[in-house]
């Protein structure tokens, strides 16, 4: 007997989906989700887009879901196809991303038999993602599925993965749509929706009484969403206080303006680090003091009243003790902020902390990220200072892999909105920016997509090329080609006598060549005569273009607090030694 | 510790120590106490005993506690991860209570070689008023219940007697702010 109000899983996965208004999924086949792919085959509101490894999907997921604010959505089979997303799973946490994976496992009745391409998805997953299911009863799915994308996408944002036996994805039940789910709240943690009062009159008594005040600016903002960035943009010109930004915050304040220190932290600007190791009011705005950022612990802006705004309770005095903090919403609380000062009247402008604009003058003089660009070969800092002034007119996104390469394209690229820099920070995962590329092209096709690279990282999900030509999507990777792992290579020689063991990366294809058997395009720049045609060719070229840039083998990210140094002890330039009590010490950091 | 007990303690001086008892109510679901062990392992933090049971039927809930060690920094972070996981509805330290009572329930199995140690056996025994479950031939049988504190000593007691053989089984500490 069949219901006409019945539906197997797998359409009641669908109808899900539609009902959460995804219109994007990035996913790879097998055995234990040929039901969901039968049911895409028949559909059109939904496009799948094939990736050449999972590892991919869920890249690409998390490219769409920071470049488009939604969540990301992938799906892959059990077994292998799972394990594979494993790395990126543990991406998204670390760097609070919303992403739901899919994942199809063997039917009920084999789960726990060692099946073929059996894995415990729930076991291996738990740890890696922010909350996972394995869906039993097909009516529970809808349910599940919707709670998923609440919690993914709620409090502090995070990967969730459903992982759906095959008989589950035949087996038939009613759908609820969403807006007949009750959500019970204690599980979506959605965070407080009151502003703390007390602690913006506290926080603006401060900002009055103190000399030398700084924002340190995290991800957090950006997950916010961009009315967060507005109401910061708002706050720092009436009060006039130094911002400065972590990897995961540039874009939330625009980094050309003249009240941005720009990045802080271990490859951060010396102004920004030093200004927060003097400060004496730190107000710290989604931002979790991770190691990075901090330096040495002991030493972290000893004299500073520290206010602290994060929708995460957790990261409430883990790593540093604050005096002042909330849970409430950033963009809840600023608003507050800016509507306290407005309605009290308060005016800062007599308060302009010239002497600490003044310091803060001084430390910029030092120039620390002046670079000497010779007529031959060309420094990676030039080619992304280049790349920067050739594209800064257009509507670009930026994503990275890891490494120098990294470092550099996060000081010489300069953003003014948020999510338009994708860049993985807490796991720092090689092979991350390619296939988040393809997922920040697919969410804004009509925008320029690039993924700044290193030849190392770009080998290790270098078959998402073949995705971006299917699908026809214009991303341009822009090698640094420096044919060393490049970060590794100056910690081997900063740390470990120059013995560079194993970084240097021999027999690398021919990426010219390699872009045009996958049927892109491949360009060259081999000296900086080179650089701005190379640039501009690649720009001009609507499919997807390897531009393969020659740069210097030798060069090291400067300015740098090595690991165990503390902000006030940062290299400025290979020059510059390191103190050999914090080296020792160091060494063993990471 | 601010926690008593039903059970008075021969203890008069309460050890201070950096030990607390977690309370955690939980959705009861599968992977929940994986999920909680897990947050353990991962971040390195101690579980010294643990006990899961289901309190409501009706709402299907289940109240974990766990003893742990380490400073008040570590706790609140401990209780801070804890209430992040998805199935959590709270996670309370129960030394934050104004006033919290704590109970543990332990089998003892002893067996003994003589009258004399017997004797002394059922002294000890009788101070702490524990109860005989069961008694044969030269083995005997204990439930004692209090503080973990209160057990320790007792057991501690028992180890004053030589030449007995002793068996037990712990609960764990359970507690309740009131
Ligand atoms: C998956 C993974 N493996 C290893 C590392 C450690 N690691 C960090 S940077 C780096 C070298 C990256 O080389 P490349 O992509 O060429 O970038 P470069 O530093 O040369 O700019 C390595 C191996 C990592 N971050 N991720
Ligand atoms: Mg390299």
């Amino acid at each position: 007997m069949t219901n006409e109000n019945e539906f197997t899983g797998a359409d009641i996965l669908l109808k899900a989906l539609k009902d959460q208004e995804v219109d994007t999924i990035f996913g790879y086949p097998g055995g234990a989700v040929l039901p969901i792919y039968d049911a895409i085959f028949g559909q059109n509101f939904l496009k799948h887009v094939l990736v050449r490894q999972e590892a991919g999907a869920v890249h690409a997921a998390e490219g769409y879901a920071r470049s488009s604010g939604k969540v990301g959505v992938l799906l892959v089979t059990s077994g292998p196809g799972v394990t594979n997303v494993v790395t990126g799973l543990t991406d998204a946490l670390m760097d609070s991303i919303p992403i739901v994976c899919i994942s199809g496992q063997v039917p009920s009745h084999l789960i726990g038999t060692d099946a073929f391409q059996e894995c415990d998805t729930t076991g291996i997953t738990r740890p890696c993602t922010k909350h996972n299911y394995l869906v039993k009863d097909v009516s529970k799915l809808s349910e599940t599925i919707h709670e998923a994308f609440k919690i993914a996408s709620s409090g502090r944002p995070g990967p969730v993965l459903i992982d759906i036996p095959k008989d589950v994805q035949f087996a038939k039940s009613k759908y609820i749509s969403k807006k007949d789910i009750s959500f019970r709240e204690h599980r979506i943690k959605a965070g407080s929706k009151n502003v703390d009062k007390i602690f913006v009159e506290e926080l603006v008594n401060h900002i009055k009484k103190s000399e030398r005040p700084i924002f340190y600016v995290g991800g957090g903002c950006l997950n916010s969403g961009h009315q967060a960035s507005q109401e910061l943009i708002k706050l720092v010109n009436k009060t006039n206080i130094p911002i400065t930004t972590t990897l995961h915050g540039l874009g939330c304040f625009p980094g050309e303006d003249k009240s941005s220190l720009g990045m802080l932290g271990m490859h951060g600007n010396y102004e920004a680090n030093l200004a927060m190791n003097k400060c004496d009011l730190m107000i710290n705005v989604g931002a979790r003091f991770d190691d990075r950022v901090t330096g040495r612990l002991d030493a972290f802006s000893p004299d500073s009243i520290k206010f602290h705004i994060d929708i995460d309770q957790s990261s409430i005095n883990k790593n540093v003790k604050v005096n002042f903090h909330t849970n409430t919403d950033i963009t809840l609380t600023l608003k507050e902020i800016n509507s306290f000062i407005d309605s009290n009247n308060i005016d800062f402008g007599d308060k302009d902390y010239s002497n600490w604009w003044g310091q803060i003058n001084e430390w910029r003089k030092k120039e620390c990220l002046h670079y000497e660009q010779g007529d031959e070969v060309i420094k990676p800092q030039h080619a992304i200072s280049r790349l920067y002034e050739l594209t800064k007119q257009k509507d670009t996104f930026v994503t990275t892999e890891v490494g120098q390469h990294q470092m550099w394209a996060a000081q010489y690229y300069k953003f003014s909105k948020p999510n338009r820099w994708i860049t993985s920070g807490g796991l720092g995962t090689m092979g991350f920016g390619m296939p988040a590329a393809v997922g920040a092209q697919m969410a804004n096709p009509d925008s320029l997509v690039i993924d700044i690279a290193g030849e190392a990282s770009f080998l290790m999900n270098i078959q998402e090329i073949a995705t971006a030509v299917q699908y026809k999507l214009p991303i341009k990777i822009f090698i640094l080609n420096n044919e060393y792992m490049g970060m590794v290579r100056q910690w081997q020689e900063l740390l470990h006598g120059s013995r560079y063991s194993e970084s240097y990366v021999d027999a690398l294809p021919d990426f010219k060549k390699l872009a045009e058997s996958f049927n892109a395009v491949g360009v060259r720049a081999k000296n900086v005569s080179e650089l701005d045609d190379t640039i501009n060719e690649m720009i001009s070229i609507d499919r997807p273009v390897i531009a393969d840039i020659w740069v210097d083998k030798k060069e090291n990210c400067f300015p740098m607090i090595p690991s165990g140094a503390a902000h006030h002890e940062m290299l400025l330039s290979k020059y510059d030694k390191e103190n050999p009590e914090n080296q020792e010490k160091g060494k063993v950091l990471v | 510790m601010s926690s008593t007990s039903v059970y008075p303690t021969p203890i008069n001086a309460f050890k201070q120590s950096k030990r607390s008892v977690l309370s955690v109510i939980v959705d009861n679901e599968p992977g929940i106490l994986a999920r909680i062990v897990g947050l353990f392992s991962g971040r390195g933090y101690n579980i010294e005993a643990l006990n899961v049971t289901v309190v409501d039927v009706k709402k299907n809930l289940s109240r974990i506690t766990i003893e742990t060690l380490g400073e008040e920094k570590v706790i609140s972070q401990i209780i801070a991860q804890l209430e992040k996981l998805v199935p959590v509805h709270s996670a309370t330290n129960l030394a934050y209570l104004s006033e919290s009572y704590e109970a543990e329930i332990c089998l003892v199995k002893i067996e003994f070689e003589n009258e004399e140690q017997d004797q002394k056996i059922l002294n000890f025994a009788d101070i702490y008023r524990s109860r005989t479950v069961q008694k044969r031939q030269n083995v005997v049988v204990y439930e004692i219940s209090g503080t973990s504190e209160r057990i320790n000593k007792f057991l501690d007691d028992l180890d004053t007697i030589g030449g007995i053989k002793v068996e037990l089984v712990r609960s764990g500490p359970i507690g309740l702010g009131i």
